[in-house]
């Protein structure tokens, strides 16, 4: 699961065509434009950091991708297929996952029982009244994933009496059930303590080549830590994109939301 | 709200709108013989419609309460039918040992209302958020209250005298019949006392709504409504509003009592029977929906009736037939926030 | 940090035969072998009226209790459940009533009536889970009414206020199903089945699942759940068990009418898995066991103290508010709780 993070190489492995391909999108809600005019492509296993003040519509834009939320205007191509007007579990079944700001888990079940709930989703049997047997594939995968996340030692623990961080890395395990293809994560280091966020950054990194992920965030640091190209958003716009070294010293940036101390390290 | 319904859902506005122009036709117009021998006599008809209105007056008064308290405090109050039934038995003792009719009303009033300030203080504050564990106690009090009311007044029945004012019918301006013969018009004549209730129940229910809706009160209880939260975090002493709701709805329920004692009787069961007929308003009128309620109240009030007469064995197969159409339907009810 | 060596997945495995001895606890032996010897300890009366009964009334308070506690949605339609599948047993099979009783044999009507019963329920789920919670109580309590109501004036299927008397048991294996040994055992049996399939299916997948809808249905949804089959089939299930329940409730009773079903027998259900405990399917059934204790034995109390022994109601109502009150998680809540105290250990720091 460790892979080079040689980006050429890896990227040039995977199948050419986007992952994402976003044209023209707008989202209005009533006369506010949370979004305009959006035109993004993200390559398949590409790593992006979509960046923003509070209000500049990178939630909307996440809401938008999964189908949550339907476009006012544009198109969203997911794997080169139309996917605008499809509902959620279609662009799931599509290979498209998300983690969510508020971790939304299952207080009264295992860790264990929630990252099994989440691989059996996108599997046949999710009636079956038969508990799964000794060596059952599924059980297994959900052990793989939950050591993915590093929360092995809490695999019985009941979700409720986890501590915030170790829930933010449940919300991942989940996101990487079944087989994603492309993952959103949704500010996947709000709240978490320095130590965390290494932890964090440690997984992210140590994802399989394949999988391409958008991450929003607040917190620069992980976000440049993690991504290989930025796309930043101002008020439901893009207002720049480039390699975080390039965006680490654009002015323009820099005036907008560096000069504010926000970009804090650890 | 009604322009937007209009624009919005122009083919169930026609409908509606032809459904109500023919009932106004049926009740003002003279019946043909033809007509007659079809559906039967038009005076049948007539108290079948007109009884229906003043039993919708009467769930409108006993609902609305119930529909506040959950609109706002999220409280399904399951004891709503026992308040009702303790206000109609208090206002008997009240109107037997004072012999006065109206003065059941404010004494049931207060008293309920207090009852419910009680409730609402002791009980409710301290399980805040809690809406199942409020739900069960309020099961609870209704079984405690049904025992304690059937070992004080026992299980006979008791019908409270309509004042000598209001007994005996009054004439109403719709026809009932006209004699082939010498032309000469027979009006309908209605019971006096459900058409004061009728009218009394409007009047309640415009005063509501014009309180929800123009005064300062009406305007927090509408906040509180759409936002619980918020409308605490803004520093109002939203435990305030909450006390003048429940106490307002229980003695309104409690006067409802009165009026159910007047019409009909008052004996253990009823207050099953008013829970019963105030859930399925709310269901199908919408929850928190003053305007839905008397909807709602109306039209199963109709169905009621009109299938007491018309199709006795199955009344309430139509009675939920029509909450069973608006859950598959429209969920929220008829006037209720979409969710 | 991780750890490295893994222990086999635990959670998920079906257990083997052979473990069975060990992983169960000791005091769930002595039970079980009580209430086997049973008949030995007691005599007719308890092992009919106050064992059966409980038998029976835990069975459709577990119903309750799987969809409350599993789904968490509390639902007030398995009382009616229950009557509708004792009632179809009643007019598919021999009753009193001639007129109506169709007489069909024993292995016809007794699944029919479950699949009935069962269908009932899942069309009243189907109504009821496309709203909020909370909105749950009111749908089926309505339901539940209408049904009340609609079984008291039809007379052409369920025969109005009177209802069917003289529905027993088939008698099966030359045995009268109805003497005091024999039900007992029915129902013990039948209880013993209901309680270890909703152990069972509350860890299969399905189950899972119905925990994880309950706890995050947007997340469920999310993961590619169909939230609302699953509610959907939950009540099936529950279904079954209440239909189950009721059948052996008519059997008991050898009649059935529009009261079986009235509201303070709903209401009673939902006060047995409360009183009981909504979290674990033990619950229905220690619930039940106090209430048919109260039921029969606090009328001679009270008259004792000089009140009516029609007084239990009350008594009951007040029980029931005292434990929402005091231990919203039932008696199976107040036993936690004990036992929490015993294990915490101040000195240790511990949780």
């Amino acid at each position: 699961m460790l892979g080079p993070r040689d980006t050429a190489a890896r990227l040039g492995s995977v199948s050419s065509g986007n992952a994402l391909e976003l044209r023209g999108v707008t989202k209005m809600f009533g006369a506010l434009a949370a979004i305009s005019d959006i035109t993004m492509s993200v390559r398949p296993g590409e790593r992006r950091a979509v960046l923003g003040s509070n209000g500049a519509g990178k939630t909307t834009l996440f809401n938008c991708v999964t189908g949550d939320f339907l476009p006012t205007s544009g198109t969203i191509r997911l794997f080169g297929e139309d996917v605008t007007a499809f509902p959620a579990y279609e662009r799931i079944r599509r290979g498209l996952r998300r983690t969510y700001q508020i971790s939304l888990l299952f207080g009264g079940l295992t860790v264990a029982d929630n990252v099994y709930l989440a691989c059996r989703g996108v599997s046949r049997g999710r009636f079956s009244l038969l508990r799964p047997r000794r060596g059952d594939v599924l059980v297994a995968r959900a052990a793989e994933l939950i050591e993915a996340v590093h929360l092995t030692a809490w695999r019985e623990t009941l979700v409720a009496n986890l501590s915030y961080g170790q829930q933010r890395q449940l919300e991942i395990a989940l996101a990487l059930a079944g087989a994603p293809r492309f993952i959103l994560f949704d500010e996947p280091a709000a709240g978490l303590s320095p130590t965390e966020r290494g932890e964090l950054v440690s997984i992210l990194t140590g994802l399989p080549g394949h999988i391409g992920f958008i991450i929003i965030e607040h917190d620069m640091d992980v976000a440049l830590r993690v991504a290989e190209s930025v796309t930043m958003m101002h008020n439901g716009r893009i207002f720049k994109e480039g390699t975080p070294q390039e965006i680490e010293n654009d002015p323009e940036v820099q005036e907008l939301y560096l000069g504010d101390g926000s970009h804090a390290h650890a | 709200m009604l322009q937007r319904f209009v624009s919005r859902h122009p083919i169930w506005t026609l409908v509606i709108a032809i459904i109500v122009a023919g009932l106004v036709w049926l009740i003002f117009a003279p019946w043909s013989e033809g007509l007659e021998d079809a559906i039967g006599r038009k005076k049948v008809f007539l108290n079948a419609v007109f009884g229906g209105i003043t039993l919708g007056a009467l769930y409108f008064l006993v609902a609305a309460g119930f529909t506040l308290i959950f609109g706002l405090m999220r409280n399904v109050n399951l004891a709503h039918g026992s308040l009702y039934l303790l206000g109609g038995y208090l206002g008997f003792e009240v109107s037997e040992a004072t012999g006065s009719w109206l003065l059941a009303f404010p004494v049931v009033f207060v008293v309920v209302a207090l009852l419910g300030l009680l409730l609402q203080h002791q009980v409710f504050r301290r399980m805040e958020g809690e809406e199942l564990r409020q739900t069960m106690v309020t099961i609870g009090l209704s079984v405690v209250l049904a025992d304690i009311m059937l070992w004080i007044w026992g299980g006979q029945s008791y019908t409270i005298l309509t004042p000598d004012i209001l007994s005996g019918p009054i004439e109403l301006p719709v026809i009932s019949s006209i004699r082939d013969d010498t032309g000469a018009i027979t009006w309908f004549r209605f019971p006096a006392v459900r058409i004061a209730i009728l009218i009394a129940a409007i009047v309640i229910g415009i005063a509501m709504w014009l309180v929800l809706n123009r005064s300062r009160l009406g305007m927090l209880i509408r906040a509180g409504v759409d936002d619980r939260e918020m409308l605490a975090a803004s520093g109002v002493r939203i435990q305030y509003v909450f006390l003048a709701v429940f106490a307002f709805g229980a003695g309104l329920a409690g006067m409802g009592g009165i009026v159910g004692g007047t019409f009909q009787s008052l004996t253990p069961g009823e207050d099953t029977r008013f829970l019963l007929a105030s859930l399925v308003v709310v269901i199908v009128g919408g929850m928190g929906s003053i305007p839905g309620a008397a909807i709602g109240a109306i039209i199963i009030g109709l169905s009621e009736q009109l299938g007491l007469v018309y199709a006795p064995t199955y009344s309430v197969v139509f009675t939920f037939l029509i909450m069973a159409v608006v859950l598959a339907f429209r969920p929220q009810g008829l006037l209720g926030a979409g969710r | 940090m991780a750890v490295t060596d893994q222990p086999p997945p635990r959670t998920a495995v079906e257990p083997g035969p052979w473990n069975l001895i060990e992983r169960v606890h000791p005091a769930w032996w002595a039970v079980a072998f009580i209430l086997l010897v049973m008949p030995l300890l007691a005599n007719d009366f308890w092992l009919f009226q106050v064992f059966g009964w409980t038998f029976i009334l835990g069975m459709i308070a577990l119903s309750m209790m799987f969809l409350a506690g599993y789904g968490g949605m509390v639902s007030l339609i398995q009382m009616t459940v229950a009557a509708m599948g004792g009632y179809m047993v009643a007019i598919l099979g021999t009753s009193g009533v001639a007129a109506i009783s169709q007489g069909l044999p024993w292995w016809l009507y007794i699944p029919a009536a479950v699949l009935i019963a069962a269908a009932f329920g899942t069309l009243v789920g189907a109504l009821a889970v496309r709203t909020e919670g909370i909105y749950t109580i009111m749908i089926t309590l309505a339901i539940a009414s209408a049904f009340f109501y609609f079984t008291r004036q039809n007379y052409g299927l369920f025969n109005g206020y009177s209802g069917f008397n003289l529905v027993v048991p088939p008698m099966l294996f030359g045995v009268d199903w109805r003497g005091a040994v024999p039900f007992y055992y029915l129902t013990l049996g039948c209880a013993v089945i209901a309680y270890a399939a909703v152990v069972y299916v509350s860890r299969s997948p399905f189950g899972l699942a119905l925990q994880g809808v309950r706890d995050n249905p947007r997340r469920m949804a999310a993961l590619g759940y169909s939230v609302n089959a699953h509610r959907i089939a939950a009540y099936t299930f529950a279904s079954v068990i209440a239909a189950v329940g009721g059948i052996l409730l008519v059997w008991q009773n050898a009649q059935i009418s529009p009261g079986t079903a009235g509201i303070p027998a709903v209401i009673d259900i939902l006060v047995i898995a409360v009183v009981g405990g909504l979290k674990r399917p033990i619950g229905p059934f220690i619930g039940a066991l106090i209430y048919v204790v109260l039921r029969t034995f606090s009328p001679d109390v009270l008259l004792a103290f000089g009140l009516s022994g029609e007084r239990f109601k009350l008594v009951i109502g007040i029980g029931f508010l005292l434990i929402v009150f005091f231990s919203p998680d039932g008696v199976l809540g107040l036993w936690e709780k004990w036992q929490n105290r015993k294990r915490h250990d101040p000195l240790k720091g511990d949780r």
